[in-house]
C-alpha cells in the first residue's frame, strides 16, 4: 500500500507540472492578448507596447512561466489583469457555489439512479425497467442548456416555484440558498441519473447472476438483503468510477448552467476570463481546478482499494 | 446565450472616443454655461401621464431597487476603468459628471456651477459647485478636480482623450483652468464622458499607493457597500447628498445577468425590478403586457445613434473592389434582416443618422437591387474569378441566424460566402489588425458626430497587420475634411453640411453596410417610477435615455 501510495503522489506531481505547462501554453496560443480589453479604443502600438512592459507580457514565454510558477510556489496565483481582483479570492469565492451545485447535483443523481437500478435490475427487459431505460437515455441526450430554459420556463415562470436566476450564499441565507440552487442543480443531474442508473443496473444484472448470489439466495436470504448487501457492493465499482470522473468533470465543468443562472462560480469566471484574455485568471483556475480533479481521482482510486483489494496487488 | 454583439459599448465605445475632442450640439456652442439655480430634488412627475419611465404622483423616498444588467464591468476608477453602457450606470450611481446633456442636446453644468470660455476657445474656466463633499465626508474642491486630471492624462486608457490639454490648473480652491492647445468649442462636452466623473482624492491616493481595485468614493447619491464581481454590486443612499432631497431609493442593486431570457425570466419572477436589454425582441416580448413598462431607443436618439452593420475591409480582395462593395449593399434585403434581428422594430436605415435626426439628408446609399448586384459580380468574376467573402460573426445564435440569411443573399448574386464565427476577443483582434474581409459589428452611437473622428480619421488607417482603429482602412481626405470642419466650427449649419458630407462619402466609400439601427431598451414593472425622467440641478429636463444609460437619482418605487 505504502509504495502504491508513492507511486501515485509522484504520477500527481508530474502531472501538476504537465498540467501547468500546458495551461500556460495553450492560453498564451489564443489569439489576441488582454491588452484589446485593458486599451479599448486607446490601443496604439505605442500605449501596447507599454502595457505588454507593465503587465510582464513582452518577456519570453519560458521567462513568463517561470515568473508564474515562482509567484505559485509564494501562493500567489495573480490578479485579474482587468477588475485586479486576486485570482485566490475568485477560487475561493467560487468554490463553495461549484461544490453546492455538485453535492446537491449528485445527491439528487445517486437519490434517483441507485433506487430505479436496485429495482428495475431484478426485473430486466420487463415494462418498468424499459420505461426506465428509454427515460434515462432521453435524459443523456437533454444537455444543460436546454434543461436549464426549460425548467426556468415551467418552474420559474410558470408556476413561481423557485426563482429564475440569483444565488445567495448557504451561510447568509440557508434556505434561501437552497431555494435558489434548486433548478440549477436538477439542469445538472440528468446526465448524472442517466449514466449512474445505467451503469449500476448493468453491473447488477451481471452479479445477480453470480455463484455467490445464488448461494445467497439458497441460504433464505431476503431480496432486499441480497440486493443492498451482496449485490450492490460488488457492482458498484464502475459507478464509483464514473462518479469519481462526473464529479471532477462537474467542477468547473458546470458553467453553462451557471451562466444562465447567473450564479458566481468558479466556471462562469474562467468563461469570462478567457472571452477577455485574462491570462492569469484563466491560468490560475485551470490549474487548480485540474490538480483537484487529479487529486480526485487520486482519492477514487484509493477508495477503490478498500473496495476491491485486487487493485494495490494488480 | 449572450446578447447578440458586434463590437461591444465596453471595448471600443469609451472613454477615448467619446471625449476626443468633442463639440455641443444644436447651437449650444455657448462660451457660457453658466448654471441657473440650485439643485433640484422635487421635480420629477411632471410629463404627461403613463408615459413609460415618467414618474406620476408625489415621489415616495425609500425602498430598494435591483436592476438586472446586460454585463459586468471592470472596476469605478475613471483613469483605468472601461466604462461602456453598464459602467455609465454604475458611474451614476456613485459619482457625478461635471457636465451633462441635456434633453435638447445642449452640454450643461452639473458637479461644476459654470464653465466659460475665453474668445478664442482655448481656455476655460469651470467655477465648481460650493458645499458638495465625497462620501468620506471631503469636500470637493478645484485641487481634487485637478489631482483627477492629472491620474486621467497619466493613465494609458484617457490620456490620450486629453492630448488637447496642455494645462490645468487650480486659480482659487473652487475655480479650475483648463488651458487646450487649439481652440476647442466644444470642450465641456468631453466632461459629460468618463473623463469628467469626479471621484474622492482618498480613491486616489488608495490606487497611488498600489491598491489597483480602490473602494469607490464619489460625490454621487449613492455611497457603494459591496461588490461581487459577476454577482451583485450594492449602493445604498446618500445621505449627505448636495441635490436636497435626492436620491429617492433606500438602495440599489445591480446585477449582471447576460443571457436576454433568463434577465427576463427574473424580472417576472421579481428577482429584478428593471432590466436593461440590447435585444430588440424584448421590446416586443415586453411592449404592451400589462405591469411592465419599456423604455427604448426607437425615438428621442440625440446626435447618432448606434448602428448595426458589416464592416468591410477597403484594402484586402474582393472587397478592395468599390463594386464588390457596391453589390454585397445592393444584395441585402434590409427588411427580411429586420425582421429577423430586430423584430421588425427598428428603422431602415442608409447611413449613420436616422430621419428625423437634425443631421439628417439622403446620403444617396445604394438602395436594395438584387439584378444591379448580380451584374457587378458578374462583370468582377469576368475579370478576376468568382469572388469569395468570409464574414465573420461573434459566436452568438442570433448573429448567426442573420449571417446566414446574408450569406444566402450574397449567394444570389454570385458572391462564394464562407461564415465564420469567432469569439468577439478575436474579432476585435481582427479589427484592429485590418485582418478581415467582412463582418459584423455595431457602433457609432454618440452625441455628437465629431466623438466617432478616430474611426473614419485618415490618420487612424494603417497597413493591414498594424494596430489601426479605421477598422476599415478606409482613407478618405474628403471624410478627414469635414470631420475637422465639424471638430472646429462653432457655426451649426457648417457641421450640419460638414457630417452630411462625411455621411454622403460613406454611403460612396461602402465601408459599412447597413442594417439597421441597434436598439437599447430597459424595461420595469410599473413599481418602478421616473427611471427615465431626470433633471439637471438646474431643474432643466437632462437627456433622459442615453444609448441605454439611465440617472438613477430620481428613480423612485410606488407603493
Amino acid at each position: 500500500m505504502g509504495k502504491y501510495l508513492i507511486r501515485r503522489t509522484l504520477q500527481l506531481v508530474v502531472v501538476a507540472f504537465v498540467i501547468s505547462v500546458l495551461t500556460f501554453l495553450l492560453v498564451h496560443l489564443l489569439p489576441g492578448d488582454p491588452t484589446v480589453s485593458i486599451l479599448g479604443t486607446n490601443d496604439t502600438a505605442a500605449n501596447r507596447a507599454i502595457l505588454l512592459k507593465q503587465l510582464g507580457l513582452n518577456l519570453p514565454l519560458w521567462h513568463q512561466y517561470l515568473t508564474w510558477m515562482g509567484a505559485i510556489f509564494h501562493g500567489n496565483l495573480g490578479d485579474s489583469y482587468l477588475n485586479h481582483e486576486s485570482v485566490s479570492h475568485i477560487l475561493i469565492t467560487g468554490a463553495p457555489v461549484d461544490l453546492e451545485l455538485i453535492i446537491i447535483s449528485q445527491l439528487i443523481a445517486f437519490a434517483v439512479a441507485v433506487p430505479l437500478a436496485l429495482i428495475t435490475s431484478r426485473k430486466p427487459n420487463k415494462p418498468l425497467d424499459n420505461v426506465a431505460t428509454t427515460t434515462t437515455f432521453g435524459l443523456l441526450a437533454l444537455p444543460p442548456f436546454v434543461v436549464a430554459p426549460i425548467l426556468v420556463a415551467v418552474f420559474a415562470v410558470g408556476l413561481g416555484w423557485f426563482p429564475a436566476t440569483g444565488y445567495t450564499p448557504f451561510t447568509q441565507n440557508p434556505a434561501q440558498n437552497l431555494h435558489e440552487m434548486i433548478l440549477p442543480s436538477v439542469a445538472i443531474t440528468a446526465g448524472s441519473i442517466a449514466v449512474y442508473y445505467r451503469l449500476l443496473r448493468s453491473d447488477l444484472i451481471s452479479t445477480l447472476q453470480q455463484d455467490f448470489i445464488t448461494m445467497a439466495r439458497s441460504k433464505g436470504l431476503s431480496s432486499r438483503r441480497i440486493m443492498w448487501r451482496h449485490a450492490f457492493r460488488p457492482s458498484s465499482f464502475s459507478l464509483l468510477a464514473a462518479a469519481g470522473i462526473n464529479i471532477g468533470a462537474l467542477i468547473a465543468g458546470t458553467f453553462v448552467v451557471e451562466l444562465l443562472f447567473v450564479l458566481p462560480g468558479i466556471g462562469y469566471a474562467l468563461v469570462q476570463a478567457v472571452e477577455q484574455r485574462d491570462y492569469l485568471v484563466v491560468q490560475g483556475i485551470t490549474l487548480v481546478v485540474a490538480i483537484v480533479y487529479v487529486l480526485l481521482q487520486f482519492v477514487i482510486d484509493f477508495i477503490f482499494t478498500i473496495v476491491d483489494p485486487r487493485v494495490v496487488r494488480e | 446565450m449572450t446578447e447578440s454583439q458586434g463590437i461591444t459599448r465596453r471595448t471600443f465605445l469609451s472613454t477615448g472616443a467619446k471625449a476626443g475632442g468633442a463639440v455641443v450640439l444644436a447651437g449650444a456652442a455657448g462660451s457660457a454655461l453658466a448654471a441657473c439655480g440650485s439643485s433640484s430634488g422635487s421635480s420629477t412627475s411632471t410629463a404627461a401621464a403613463g408615459t413609460p419611465g415618467v414618474g406620476t404622483g408625489t415621489p415616495v423616498t425609500g425602498g430598494s431597487l435591483t436592476v438586472g444588467l446586460v454585463a459586468e464591468i471592470d472596476g469605478f476608477y475613471p483613469p483605468s476603468n472601461h466604462w461602456d453602457t453598464n459602467g455609465f450606470i454604475y458611474a451614476n450611481t456613485l459619482y457625478d459628471p461635471l457636465m451633462a446633456i441635456g434633453a435638447d442636446g445642449t452640454i450643461q453644468p452639473y458637479l461644476c456651477q459654470s464653465m466659460t470660455a475665453n474668445a478664442t476657445f482655448d481656455s476655460w474656466t469651470m467655477t465648481l459647485r460650493p458645499n458638495v463633499t465625497f462620501h468620506d465626508g471631503s469636500a470637493l474642491t478645484a485641487a481634487v478636480v485637478v489631482s483627477n486630471y492629472n491620474e486621467l492624462k497619466a493613465s494609458l486608457l484617457t490620456g490620450q482623450a486629453l492630448a488637447q490639454v496642455t494645462a490645468v490648473s487650480a486659480t482659487d480652491p473652487m475655480t479650475v483652468v483648463y488651458t487646450l492647445a487649439a481652440p476647442n468649442p466644444g470642450f465641456p462636452a468631453g466632461l459629460t464622458s468618463q473623463l469628467g466623473y469626479v471621484v474622492g482624492q482618498s480613491m486616489i491616493d488608495s490606487v497611488k499607493s498600489g491598491n489597483k481595485s480602490p473602494t469607490p468614493v464619489g460625490t454621487g447619491p449613492f455611497v457603494f457597500q459591496n461588490w461581487q464581481p459577476n454577482d451583485h454590486f450594492t449602493a445604498t443612499r446618500n445621505p449627505h447628498y448636495w441635490r436636497t432631497g435626492l436620491p429617492y431609493l433606500d438602495q440599489i442593486t445591480f446585477r449582471p445577468i447576460p443571457d436576454t431570457i433568463q434577465r427576463e425570466s427574473t424580472i417576472k419572477t421579481g428577482g429584478v425590478d428593471m432590466l436593461q436589454s440590447t435585444d430588440p425582441l424584448t421590446i416586443k416580448r415586453f411592449e404592451g403586457q400589462s405591469g411592465y413598462q419599456v423604455v427604448d431607443t426607437r425615438t428621442g436618439v440625440l446626435g447618432e445613434p448606434t448602428m448595426a452593420f458589416i464592416m468591410l475591409n477597403t484594402t484586402t480582395a474582393p472587397t478592395n473592389d468599390i463594386n464588390i462593395r457596391k453589390a454585397l449593399a445592393m444584395s441585402l434585403n434590409q427588411g427580411t434582416i429586420q425582421k429577423i434581428f430586430g423584430g421588425g422594430f427598428a428603422k431602415p436605415v442608409n447611413g449613420l443618422f436616422l430621419s428625423d435626426s437634425p443631421y439628417y439628408s439622403d446620403p444617396g446609399y445604394p438602395a436594395y437591387d438584387p439584378a444591379m448586384a448580380k451584374q457587378l459580380v458578374s462583370q468582377y468574376t469576368a475579370q478576376h474569378g468568382q469572388p469569395k467573402i468570409t464574414l465573420v460573426t461573434i459566436t452568438d445564435p442570433r448573429l448567426a441566424q442573420v449571417v446566414q440569411i446574408i450569406q444566402q443573399m450574397w449567394k444570389q448574386v454570385g458572391f462564394d460566402v464562407s461564415i465564420s464565427q469567432i469569439e468577439q476577443a478575436n474579432l476585435i483582434t481582427e479589427f484592429i489588425t485590418g485582418e478581415f474581409q467582412a463582418a459584423t459589428s455595431y457602433q457609432f452611437g454618440a452625441i455628437d458626430p465629431d466623438l466617432n473622428y478616430v474611426w473614419w480619421s485618415t490618420t487612424t488607417v494603417k497597413p493591414v497587420g498594424s494596430i489601426g482603429l479605421n477598422f476599415p482602412r478606409n482613407s478618405d481626405p474628403v471624410i478627414e475634411q469635414n470631420m475637422l470642419t465639424g471638430r472646429h466650427s462653432s457655426d451649426q449649419a457648417t457641421r450640419v453640411k460638414a457630417y452630411q458630407t462625411v455621411n454622403s462619402q460613406l454611403a460612396k466609400d461602402l465601408p459599412y453596410v447597413w442594417l439597421q439601427q441597434y436598439l437599447f431598451s430597459e424595461v420595469a414593472t410599473s413599481r418602478v417610477q421616473n427611471f427615465a425622467n431626470p433633471t439637471l440641478p438646474s431643474g432643466a429636463k437632462q437627456y433622459p435615455y442615453d444609448e441605454g444609460i439611465f440617472v438613477p437619482t430620481q428613480i423612485w418605487l410606488s407603493k
